[in-house]
C-alpha cells in the first residue's frame, strides 16, 4: 500500500503529493495519505470528491489518514495516446428532448405516469445525456414541488444540464413556479440540438 | 532597530517577507457577507451605488453632472520586484474606479511598511510604481499614510468620478447580452505557481505584465457603447463576481468554460496540484450556486474559481454590439486578448451555468 506522509506542509504541496502520488497508483490500488492540516484535508477532499472518489477519514490527535482509490477518470487515461489513434471522434453523446408533458399518445394520465417514471428511470442508466431539453408543455415538468422537478434536480445534481425554453415559460405564465433548469432561448437550444451526437424523444 | 544591508547582498525579494504557502490575502467572500448583513443598510437619496450589490466602489451623486466614485484596495507582496509590487497594487486599486465607467481624479497612497526588517529604497520603489500607475490613469497621488507593519502591505484610496447618467454598475446585465472578459485567467495559479517551482519564467512574467496593465483602455471601450453592467475580476475569482454581477442584475450566465482565456501555464500549475487555498474557499462561495455540467474538465472549474490579483473586466454587452466592442478593445489593447466567453439568461433557479 502506498503512503503520501504530507504532515508539515501547507497547501499546495499537499495537493500536489497526491497528485504526483495517483499517477503512479494502479486501478484498484489504495492510497493512504497523512495530513495534520484541517484546510489541506478539506482540499483534499474537495478534489477527490470531485474525480467520483470517496475516501475513508480517520483522525487521531491532530493527524488525519485518508485511505483513497484511484479516480476512473485519470487524467492519465485521458491523455493516452492510444485513445486518438482510433477511428477518429465519434459523438456518442446524447440530448433527451422532452416536449410535452406526457410520454406517448393516448390516456393522458398514464403519459404523465409514464412521463414520471422516465425521468426517474434516466438517472439510473450508465450512459447519462448530456442535456435535457424541456419545451412547449415539457417546460410545466419543472415546476416546483412536482415529483418530476425532484427527478430532474437530481439529474442535474449528476451534472446533467437541465434546460428549458425561456418563450415557453413565460407563455405558460411559469415565471415564477420554476424549480430546476437553466431557462434558455432557442439559439442555445437549437445549438445544442444540433451538437448531439442523437437525440432520445421520450 | 534599522535594517542594516549587507553590502554584499543582491536586489531585497520581497517575496521573502511573506510567509511560503501565503495562499490569499483575502478573507472567505462568505465569512464577510454574515458580517456584513448585521450592519444597518444607509439610505441616502444621494448614494447611487452601496454595499447591497456587491460592486466594485461605492458611488455618491455630487450634482446631476458629477457623481463620485470612492474605492480602495491593498495587499501584502505578489512578486519580488518593489516597483512592480507598487505597478500591480496600484492598477488593481484603481480598477475599481474604470468597472464604474469612471475616470479616477485622485489617489492616496496606503502602505504598511517596517524599516526594521526591509531597507528603506524599498519604499521609495514600491511607491515609484504606484505613482507610475497613477501617472498613466490620469489622475494625481495627493498624499497617504504609513504604519509600521511586517510583512509590508501597499494600495491605494481612489477617487474617480464618473456622469451619472453613464455609470455602469454590476447590475445592469441585461437577457440576451454577450459576456465579454478583457483579460486571461489564472494570475492566482502562476503566482503559486511560482513559488512551487511548477511556472516556467517567461509564463510567470506574463503574468507578471498582465497584473501591471491597466483596464483603463478596456473601460473606455465599455463606455463609449454604455455597455448594460461591468465589473472588475479580482479576489473571489471569475465565477465568485460573475455570481455578483449575475445575483445584482437578477439574472443568470451561461459561461462556456472552453472559451475562458488563461494565461499560458496556468492549467498546467493547477493540473499538477498546485492550487491556492483561496480558490477552494471560492469554490465553497459559488456552491450550489454554480452547475458544472459533467463534461466540464475539472482543472477548467478549479481555475474559474481561481483568484485574481489585477483582473480584466467583464462586461455584460447588448449582442448588437458585441462584435464592435470585442474588436475595440483589442485595437485600443492589443495585448489584453478580450474574448465573449457567453451570455446573460433569465433568472433561472440557479446563477451560473458552465459548460
Amino acid at each position: 500500500m502506498k503512503i503520501v506522509d504530507t504532515k508539515g506542509f501547507t497547501c499546495p504541496q499537499p495537493l500536489i503529493m497526491l497528485k504526483e502520488a495517483l499517477l503512479e497508483t494502479e486501478t484498484g490500488e489504495e492510497l493512504t495519505v497523512y495530513t495534520d492540516n484541517d484546510t489541506s484535508l478539506q482540499n483534499l477532499l474537495t478534489y477527490l470528491r470531485d474525480q467520483g472518489v470517496e475516501p475513508r477519514v480517520t483522525t487521531s490527535g491532530k493527524v488525519h489518514t485518508l485511505v483513497t482509490g484511484r479516480p476512473a477518470a485519470s487524467t492519465v487515461e485521458a491523455s493516452d495516446p492510444v485513445a486518438y489513434c482510433s477511428t477518429g471522434p465519434v459523438n456518442d453523446d446524447f440530448v433527451v428532448c422532452i416536449k410535452g408533458e406526457l410520454m406517448g399518445e393516448g390516456d393522458p394520465e398514464l403519459g404523465r405516469t409514464l412521463m414520471e417514471t422516465f425521468l426517474d428511470a434516466l438517472k439510473l442508466q450508465e450512459k447519462l445525456p448530456t442535456h435535457v431539453i424541456l419545451y412547449n408543455g415539457g417546460v410545466k415538468l419543472a415546476t416546483k414541488t412536482t415529483p418530476t422537478c425532484q427527478s430532474l434536480a437530481e439529474l442535474e445534481e449528476l451534472g446533467i444540464r437541465v434546460m428549458l425554453c425561456g418563450a415557453c415559460i413565460d407563455h405558460y405564465g411559469l415565471q415564477y413556479g420554476i424549480g430546476v433548469g437553466m431557462i434558455s432561448n432557442m439559439i442555445v437550444i437549437t445549438e445544442t440540438l444540433a451538437s448531439a451526437g442523437h437525440v432520445v424523444y421520450p | 532597530m534599522l535594517y542594516t544591508p549587507d553590502p554584499m547582498s543582491e536586489p531585497f525579494d520581497l517575496l521573502t517577507t511573506i510567509e511560503y504557502g501565503g495562499c490569499s490575502s483575502k478573507l472567505p467572500a462568505g465569512l464577510l457577507s454574515e458580517v456584513l448583513k448585521e450592519f444597518p443598510v444607509i439610505t441616502d437619496p444621494n448614494l447611487l451605488v452601496d454595499v447591497s450589490t456587491h460592486d466594485d466602489a461605492g458611488v455618491y451623486k455630487l450634482n446631476d453632472e458629477t457623481a463620485l466614485i470612492f474605492t480602495t484596495d491593498f495587499f501584502p507582496p505578489i512578486c519580488s520586484d518593489p516597483v512592480e509590487f507598487g505597478e500591480i497594487s496600484a492598477a488593481n486599486a484603481l480598477s475599481d474606479v474604470y468597472a464604474m465607467g469612471g475616470t479616477p481624479l485622485l489617489a492616496l497612497n496606503l502602505m504598511m511598511f517596517s524599516n526594521a526588517e526591509i531597507p528603506m529604497e524599498v519604499f521609495g520603489e514600491i511607491l515609484r510604481g504606484g505613482s507610475r500607475k497613477v501617472e498613466e490613469a490620469g489622475a494625481l497621488i495627493i498624499g497617504g499614510h504609513t504604519i509600521d507593519d511586517h510583512p509590508p502591505k501597499y494600495g491605494l484610496a481612489v477617487i474617480g468620478t464618473v456622469h451619472p447618467g453613464r455609470l455602469i454598475t454590476n447590475a445592469g446585465a441585461k437577457p440576451g447580452d454577450r459576456l465579454i472578459l478583457t483579460k486571461s485567467i489564472g494570475t492566482g495559479a502562476l503566482v503559486s505557481g511560482q513559488k512551487t517551482g511548477l511556472a516556467a519564467d517567461p509564463d510567470y512574467r506574463r503574468a507578471l505584465d498582465q497584473m501591471k496593465r491597466l483596464n483603463r483602455y478596456a473601460a473606455e471601450v465599455a463606455v463609449k457603447y454604455q455597455v448594460s453592467g461591468m465589473t472588475d475580476i479580482t479576489g473571489f475569482g471569475l465565477a465568485g463576481h460573475a455570481l455578483k454581477m449575475a445575483e445584482a442584475s437578477r439574472v443568470s450566465f451561461r459561461i462556456v468554460t472552453g472559451t475562458i482565456p488563461l494565461l499560458p501555464g496556468a492549467f498546467s500549475i493547477f493540473e499538477k496540484g498546485s492550487i491556492p487555498g483561496a480558490t477552494f474557499r471560492n469554490l465553497e462561495f459559488s456552491g450550489a450556486r454554480a452547475h458544472f455540467t459533467r463534461n466540464v474538465n475539472h482543472t477548467l472549474k478549479m481555475l474559474a474559481h481561481d483568484a485574481q490579483t489585477s483582473g480584466g473586466l467583464l462586461m455584460s454587452v447588448n449582442p448588437d454590439h458585441a462584435s464592435s466592442v470585442l474588436a475595440e478593445i483589442n485595437e485600443a489593447d492589443p495585448e489584453s486578448g478580450a474574448v465573449d466567453i457567453g451570455e446573460v439568461l433569465s433568472e433561472s433557479p440557479r446563477t451560473l451555468y458552465f459548460e
